[in-house]
Order: structure tokens, then sequence, then C-alpha cells
């Protein structure tokens, strides 16, 4: 095993993108129940607005956000050869995508516990 | 001889596997006198000669040039004969010897680097030279030079190779090391093929089974990099054609004086 900061780098992105096409599976069983009608689309609806899938849709942006931002930093790596940097590009990407989940995961969790 | 005790001992863990008797590898610690400009490798022979004979690595110059004593301390690729052994202790006074990682152990520190060497010679690593050569020498700008200067002083240790994750997931990718040896031959302008060179890398085991990991970059004793190697080579490979053309319009010229500028 040979750790490094690109090593994580690539085995977040290989998770969340994995996690990613999973999420597309269970989008997919709910949306397309429309098709058997509003009763078993609504109950399918009810089945993920529990709280459980609040804390999964949190997850959900934080896998998004990072898939998406290191993906940014990838083609930049591509388009200017930029090697020197590969650090702090890497923590870059952590520290934007954090300040996007707490953004984005804080209205969330308040919806969750104010209903 | 000098006196154990005036010189302090450093532990030194190390990776052992005897094909023979060994299922699997497992860790042993040897203690070794820590004395003033010892390196790791003296200090893996001060092992083999006093303490335990069998002991197995290669190694071959002793001055970072043969490539053969790459070996994987502390959790990274480097030569272990210019690797300082004071430099390398961790708090404890431990350093960590392992094999290179991702490829197959023949013996203790000894891996078996046949997948390197196929890549290697499936990138044609040698000069084609164009049909007419000039009479006398090739002319080359500082410029085409200073590009095969990032490239030229690979010695081919397998650091960078057996740092590669992508190495570890499947051998058929061609690897770093190779794939700096395609760019070194591209982008000389001696080189007469290099349109089927980058139509070779173009595929899937090429420059796009790179996942820009860097850890070559790292590992590289050399200094070089082969991350920007492989990026130029997406490059270029995406204009293939012209370049080939450029190329052969380079060699109409290979015998005249560069202009001055």
């Amino acid at each position: 095993m040979y750790t490094s900061s690109g090593f994580i780098s690539f085995a977040l992105r290989r998770l969340t993108g994995v996690a990613l096409v999973v999420y597309l599976f269970m989008h997919l069983w709910v949306i397309g129940s429309v098709n058997a009608g509003p009763e078993a689309f609504d109950a399918r609806l009810a089945f993920v607005q529990q709280p459980l899938f609040k804390l999964l849709e949190v997850a959900l942006l934080a896998a998004v956000v990072y898939h998406a931002v290191d993906g940014i930093r990838i083609m930049v790596v591509h388009y200017t050869g930029i090697t020197e940097y590969r650090k702090s590009m890497f923590y870059a990407v952590l520290a934007v995508s954090t300040l996007l989940v707490i953004a984005g995961g804080v209205p969330i969790i308040r919806f969750m516990l104010e209903g | 001889m000098s006196n154990p005790s005036t010189h302090p001992t450093a532990t030194v863990r190390i990776q052992r596997f005897n094909p023979e008797t060994d299922a699997k590898p497992h860790m042993q610690e040897f203690q070794v006198e820590l004395k003033p400009g010892t390196t790791v490798l003296d200090a893996l022979h001060e092992i083999k000669t006093h303490q335990d004979g069998s002991l197995t690595f290669r190694r071959s110059c002793r001055h970072a040039i043969c490539g053969s004593c790459a070996m994987h301390v502390n959790g990274k690729n480097e030569l272990v004969c210019n690797a300082p052994l004071k430099d390398r202790l961790d708090r404890n006074g431990r350093i960590t010897i392992r094999p290179l990682p991702y490829l197959p152990i023949i013996k203790d520190l000894v891996v078996d680097r046949s997948s390197f060497w196929e890549q290697y010679l499936r990138v044609k690593p040698w000069l084609m030279p164009p049909a007419e050569t000039p009479e006398q020498e090739f002319r080359m700008s500082p410029e085409e030079v200073a590009a095969l200067n990032s490239a030229e002083t690979c010695i081919m240790c397998g650091a960078c190779y057996s740092s590669c994750q992508i190495v570890g997931l499947t051998k058929e990718y061609i690897g770093p090391h190779a794939l700096l040896k395609a760019f070194l031959r591209v982008m000389d302008p001696r080189d007469a093929i290099p349109g089927a060179r980058l139509a070779d890398l173009d595929g899937a085991d090429g420059v796009y089974r790179c996942r820009t990991i860097f850890n070559c970059i790292d590992a590289c004793p050399k200094n070089l990099n082969p991350t920007l190697a492989i990026e130029t080579l997406r490059k270029l490979a995406q204009k293939r054609e012209a370049f080939e053309q450029a190329r052969i319009e380079r060699q109409k010229h290979l015998d005249e004086p560069i202009p001055a500028r």
C-alpha cells in the first residue's frame, strides 16, 4: 500500500463515483414508480422522507460536491500541467468541499429537525 | 574496531519472506550501530555480513545510478544507497524497510520486475532514426534538447512504477516509467515514428489509464516528472497527425544549422 494525498483523492473519487451510481438507481426507483399510479408514487416518496434519508441527503451532497470539485482539480491539471502544487490543490479541494457541504447541509438538517 | 557503546543503535525492521519456508511475509528486527555517514544500504550490508547472511536484497553501484536498490522505506519508495540512515529513523530510532509494493516478492526485499520490463519494451524505448540521416551530426535547438532533459536521466529503478496504484490494480497499464521513456522518444526531433508511438500510447492501457495520483513524482529519486510527461503525451495524441506532419517537416532540416534569433 502506498499512501499519499494523491491516493486519498483517487480513493475518495472512486468511492463517491460508485456512491453516485448507487444513488442514481435509488432515484430511478422512486421516480420510476410514477408509471404505477399516484398511490405507488406517494408511498415511495413518503418512504424516502423519513429522517434517515435527510442524513443520507447530506451524504449525497458531500459525494456530489467532492466528486465535482475534485473533477475540476483534475481538469486544471490536465489543461495546465501544474504538478508542483499537487498537495495544496488537494487540500484546497477538501476545504472548498467542506464549506459547500456545510452551507448546504445545515439547512437540510434544520429542515429535518423542524419538520 | 570501535567500541559498540560509543555509537547509538538503530532498529531496522525488515520484511522477510522465504518462499521455501514461509507462507506469507513477516517483519524481523535487527539492531545496527549508527555510525556517521551510514546509509540504509550500509545497514542492510551490516546485517547481511554480521547478523543474518540469508537476508536478500538487490544492490550494485552504491552511487544512485544503477537503479538496483529501490525499496519501500517508511512508506515511500526510494534508493536505499543514497538515503542516510539517520534521517530515516523515527522518534524511537526505528526504520521500516519493505520490498517495492504491488510487485510479486521473490525473496525478502527482491521483487519480480518482469512486468516492468515487458511494458518498457512495449513502447520501443530505442530511437527510430529517419531513413536519410545527415552525413555529419544532427542539429537540434536548445529548446528541443531541454525538452529531452526532463526525461533522459531516468535510471529504471522501478520506484515510480511500483508506487502507482494503477499498476497495483492492473499490470496491463504501460506504467509511468515506460510512458516517460516514450515521451523522450516522441519529443526527440530525430525520431521518425512519433505518430505510431502516439497511436499505441493512445489506448486504454496507455495515457488514459493514468488517474493523476502523482505518486510517481514523489517516488522518483532523480526528480523527474512522469505525470507531466503523460499529460503532454495526452495532448499530443489528440493532434497526432499534425504532430507527425510537423516532425516530417522538421526532419528535412536535421543537418542544417539552427537559425539564430
